[in-house]
């Protein structure tokens, strides 16, 4: 097992390397300055700001230098957004936001899904099946920033039926309402996940169904809830918890437009901002910080994965 | 243990017969029409009795069996005929008298232990609550007790190290004798074998038949054995019911079918079976032929087009059972031609 | 009759064959042996049913699937048919033709509206009064305009409606589909006039054009980037689950790499930094084909191409690389190796043809999920860019506007969905035909 951990962390690390060499290059292999938008600048001045970021070096130089940079935390600053912080600075105010609703969104989603992927398999090829099977496909096939909108619609606009109207749900996103404001992003950011949650617990159901050690459960006289919620969902969540890192980044990257359309102040909507404002270093940092964070995400499931299924034998590694 | 004293007193009371299968009806609703996969079966067994049910993949024995244990699964439904458990309707039980006669009265081993134990739970986790299914009152530790006593008793060492152990760490026999411990906690009055040794090695396989023969000797259930070996058949059945596509053939006690056969396929089966005693020169014939079509079996003997001795009636009405001899019936016109024979020359002596 | 002959008598082994056969009527011509010929028409052959006619019948089976592939024709006909009907194009400008609804109301109703609007006015009201009045050559006292002033002020029958509302107190309804003033007056001249179906927008652009537009550039980047994910997906997994040993071990690292990484972050890197490059590429070899083509699509669709090219294969690849590892340790390749095929053979001839199913089926659920992607992308604004437009970028363009103009938001909105979700339905479908193991 820890030769298992061991080799896992090795291709993380390796990972997220390769990852911020090649964002790296990318970003500098953009021709024109960084500093190109802003007020036109004398060669002079660019010359004096490229020394001052070291811009001016061989491309090898700067990237280890910005690696060796980026290990000690010092992700370099924002060139224009917030001219001068240091985008460490920014990635830790803004970071939290995201990670409180994307926690939450997928908490939900992931406990709804499993529940309803649940109940579609209990009751397959029912009616309760269908409607559910519909509405997950449904819900994988609206982007996060149609579901954004729709709920916007429903809630804000003023076709909206009244009674949706009132209350402080129109408050979008104010962190003085408490819960009620998270109420509408993690509805958006969580309904692809749950969805996909619920179709992926149900066929994995199924398939545990159709296993053998179902029928003997049957034969030993067990209650059918007893089968399916004791022998059938604990194989069949094995599955569903592999699932949950994709899910985790797919959360992270949902998090971008959903934060972008409810106006909350996380890093995924700083990302795109930045992005239309080409404010290099920020863009840089920020995908190497969530690039490091979904692997590592990743790492953990992977781990958990390998303890919670004991087909895998842990003394002797992989 | 009560169980198994009124098992052996049962069996000598007058009609107390363990279970009557009678004109078993299955089929599979398939959206390319309906197979049946069981046409029309008829056999019964004493307590304590052992029968035999030999038949190639596909002829519907294991399909037969399930619907013994309400296991059938969908699209399959009985169709026609009765079940018949020491005089109840088991096809007449409703969900929870199924629930609770499941286990503890029948139970049920399958032919591939490899995939027949949940993988995520211990061992001990599932004998016990097998056990608990049918005792609700019994302690968890009394329920482990037992569990243990299971597992030594169908050999397994060191239990209590083995309980807390998972199924991939037991080998395939290993997990057999888990699976027949299982099937035995209860107690049950029938232990249903589905190919318990098919999956596996040759000398697993002998080691596996010992124990269920010894453990019938102890308890003195009754056992119905599913296989399509006939060697393990000689082994440890009292009577054998030969099936081919979906219908019983040829029926009778183990030394009737092995010495004087009656069916033509019960005759392949045995020369196709390798034999100990053998001439060492002596070939083995395999049977020609594939099965028929279930899902549109042609009128007459469905045997009919691999048997060598066909006749042309055999290709047009489906042949009656002849007695053979006290208990032994074959379904097969050769027979009835000798029966005809046989009658014409009483006829001849008498008239 | 088969019926009655299985029906023995418990208890007593014995059948009852006297009463169950009329013996007489058996003859010796019965009991003779049987011809060949006649054991071989006993069993009539089933019609032996191809792989793939199988699986168009279950496809054809299963509704939800046609109704799926029906919705996919419709929109394949709405994208690429329908802008040859309409005879406005995606980035014309309408003039006088802003911010149209989707229904409007004709002149004279307008007119009717504006003079129950402009009742409502107090200042108005007077200029009417002191209009009137002027004509009868009379002038209004300063107290009669206050009196009419404050009429209208509290009995303005209209006062403080909406626009909607008032048209509702007239008793008007609204008449499908959007027409500008200019347009009613030329339809009023017996002109012909393509109505704006959807409403236009705040430039004046035909709404239902750009959906249509969006909606092509959304189906073929689905497709592109599922040929893309096949082609390079196919190869690499191929390659890599055959050679096996070091070449797969390295070739799965690679692929674990680019896994573990979030696509979505990466395509937004890619995109970003490659379209500078493609900018600058088109600029410096203007009048060639490729660069000219490449401006039609715009630098970003093709920064997205690439990203798909570089990134979407993976699951493709894995999904191959196992089957190929799965089919490889089965005899007939045993057999086909020792026959002497080569590689490319076997791979071509026998590892492909197996695995033909599933890679349908993922190529298939690849085009929704880059249908998904791009308007993600192009919703963000580093998708698809002016003039050419998309769904994600419309639903983008309307958003800022969307309580007044909802109509503009929910349109693409809906339409990205439904294409979406018949994508994945009649990807559902598929894979329940072309595998019936996985169908439950």
């Amino acid at each position: 097992m820890a030769k298992y951990i061991l080799k896992r962390i090795v291709m993380a690390i390796v990972t997220v390397l390769v990852v911020s060499c090649v964002t790296f290059l990318l970003m500098m292999s953009v021709p024109g300055s960084p500093f190109a938008s802003e007020r036109a600048l004398t060669p002079q001045q660019e010359a004096t700001l490229n020394a001052k970021y070291g811009l001016d070096q061989p491309l090898p130089v700067q990237m280890v230098n910005y690696l060796n940079k980026a290990l000690h935390g010092d992700l370099g600053e924002s060139l224009k957004m917030q001219k001068g912080r240091a985008v460490t600075d920014i990635i830790k105010e803004m970071f939290p936001v995201s990670a409180k609703i994307g926690a939450m969104a997928l908490v939900w989603a992931v406990a709804v899904g499993i529940l309803l992927g649940c109940l579609a398999a209990y009751h397959r090829g029912k009616w309760i099946d269908s409607l559910l099977r519909v509405v997950c496909t449904l819900g994988i096939s609206m982007p996060s920033f149609v579901v954004a909108s729709f709920l916007l619609i429903l809630f804000c606009s003023p076709i909206a039926p009244q009674l949706l109207k009132s209350a402080q749900l129109t408050a979008i996103f104010d962190a003085g309402l408490g819960l009620k404001a998270y109420f509408m992003p993690c509805f958006a950011l969580g309904l692809y996940p749950m969805c996909y949650t619920a179709r992926l617990t149900r066929s994995s159901m199924l398939d545990a169904i159709g296993q053998e050690y179902i029928k003997t459960a049957r034969a030993k006289g067990l209650k059918s809830g007893k089968i399916i919620f004791k022998h059938a969902l604990r194989n069949a969540l094995i599955p569903v918890i592999t699932y949950l890192g994709p899910l985790v980044a797919f959360t992270l990257c949902g998090g971008f437009v959903v934060e972008s359309v409810f106006s909350i102040p996380g890093l995924g909507r700083y990302l795109v901002q930045s992005i239309t404002n080409r404010d290099y270093f920020i863009i840089m940092g920020v995908t190497i910080f969530l690039a490091a964070f979904v692997v590592i995400m990743n790492l953990v499931v992977d781990v958990v994965y390998k303890l919670v299924d004991p087909r895998i034998d842990i003394t002797k590694g992989e | 243990m009560d169980r198994n004293m009124t098992g052996k007193t049962v069996q000598s009371a007058p009609g107390g017969k363990l279970l009557e299968v009678k004109d078993l009806r299955v089929s599979f609703f398939t959206p390319a029409g309906e197979v049946k996969a069981v046409g029309g079966i008829s056999y019964d067994l004493d307590h304590g009795e052992v029968m035999g049910i030999v038949g190639e993949s596909g002829s519907g024995k294991s399909q037969e069996a399930y619907s013994i244990m309400g296991l059938l699964q969908s699209p399959g439904k009985v169709v026609g005929g009765s079940i018949t458990f020491e005089g109840r309707d088991v096809l007449a039980f409703s969900e929870e008298e199924m629930t609770q006669f499941r286990g503890s009265e029948v139970a049920m081993i399958f032919q591939n232990p490899m995939t027949c134990l949940n993988p995520v739970y211990t061992v001990g986790d599932q004998l016990i609550e097998a056990l608990k299914a049918h005792d609700k009152s019994i302690s968890r530790e009394a329920a482990a007790k037992r569990a243990m006593e299971m597992l030594e008793l169908v050999g397994i060492n060191n239990v209590r190290k083995r309980m807390k152990q998972y199924p991939h760490e037991f080998s395939g026999g290993m997990r057999q004798r888990v699976m027949i411990a299982m099937g035995l906690i209860c107690h049950p009055k029938l232990l249903i074998a589905d190919e318990p040794t098919t999956a596996l090695d040759v000398t697993i396989q002998a080691q596996i038949l010992e124990l269920m023969k010894d453990l019938q000797k102890k308890t003195r259930m009754g056992i119905i054995f599913i296989t399509h070996n006939l060697g393990v058949v000689a082994e440890i059945c009292d009577k054998v019911s030969v099936m081919y596509a979906g219908r019983i053939v040829e029926q009778g006690p183990v030394d009737d079918i092995f010495y004087r056969p009656g069916h033509p396929y019960t005759m392949g089966l045995l020369r196709s079976m390798p034999r100990v005693d053998a001439e060492s020169y002596e070939r083995l014939i395999p049977i020609e032929g594939t099965p028929v079509d279930m899902l549109d079996p042609p009128e007459g003997c469905p045997f009919a087009p691999r048997c060598e001795k066909c006749m042309k009636i055999c290709l047009k009405r489906m042949p009656p059972y002849v007695e053979l001899g006290d208990g032994h019936r074959a379904a097969c016109w050769l027979r009835v031609e000798d029966q005809i024979g046989q009658k014409r020359e009483e006829d001849g002596i008498h008239g | 009759m088969a019926d009655k002959q299985k029906k023995p008598v418990i208890g007593s082994l014995q059948p009852d064959v006297d009463a169950m056969l009329d013996w007489d009527r058996l003859t010796p011509d019965d009991f003779a042996p049987a011809e060949p010929e006649e054991k071989e028409n006993f069993i009539q052959a089933r019609r032996s049913v191809s792989y793939w006619s199988d699986a168009w019948r279950r496809l054809r089976k299963n509704g939800v699937a046609m109704v799926a592939l029906g919705v996919i024709v419709l929109l394949v006909l709405f994208a690429f048919v329908g802008p040859m009907l309409v005879p406005y194009g995606y980035d014309e400008r309408n003039i006088g033709a802003e911010n149209l609804f989707p229904y409007h109301y004709t002149l004279e109703e307008q007119a009717q509206y504006q003079e129950a609007a402009s009742a409502a006015d107090p200042e108005t009201a007077v200029a009417n009064a002191r209009a009137e009045a002027e004509a009868k050559g009379e002038t209004l006292t300063r107290k009669e305009e206050a009196l009419i002033r404050a009429k209208a002020k509290s009995g303005g029958e209209y006062a403080g409606m909406s626009e909607a509302e008032v048209y509702a107190a007239l008793g008007i309804h609204k008449h499908a589909f959007g027409y500008s003033n200019k347009e009613l007056q030329r339809m009023a001249d017996g002109e012909k006039v393509f109505p704006h179906m959807f409403g236009t927008d705040k430039l004046g652009r035909d709404i239902m054009v750009r959906t249509m537009y969006g909606t092509r550039v959304s189906m073929i980047i689905g497709l592109a980037a599922a040929f893309i994910v096949l082609v390079i997906g196919a190869l690499y997994g191929s390659i890599s689950g055959y050679c096996g040993g070091k070449v797969d071990a390295v070739m799965q690292r690679i692929v674990d790499v680019i896994y573990s990484v979030p696509e979505v972050l990466v395509i937004l890197l890619i995109s970003t930094s490659l379209q500078p490059h493609i900018t600058q590429f088109i600029t410096d070899h203007q009048g060639n084909g490729l660069a000219e083509s490449m401006r039609t699509l715009g630098p970003n669709l093709i920064a997205m191409f690439i990203s798909f090219g570089l990134l979407y294969w993976v699951s493709m690849s894995r999904i191959i690389r196992g089957q190929i590892l799965q089919l490889k340790q089965q005899e007939y390749v045993t057999a086909a190796r020792a026959l002497g095929a080569s590689g490319g053979r076997i791979i071509r001839r026998h590892l492909l043809p197996n695995c033909i199913g599933q890679i349908v089926v993922t190529t298939c659920l690849q085009i929704p999920s880059a249908i998904f992607l791009e308007s993600f992308m192009s919703y963000l604004g580093v998708g698809v860019s002016a003039p050419l437009t998309s769904l994600g970028s419309m639903c983008r363009d309307a958003l800022s506007g969307f309580t007044s103009y909802t109509y503009r938001l929910v349109i693409p909105a809906a339409i990205i969905s439904v294409m979406i979700l018949a994508f994945n339905l009649f990807g559902d479908g598929l894979r329940d035909a072309l595998d019936p193991r996985l169908k439950k």
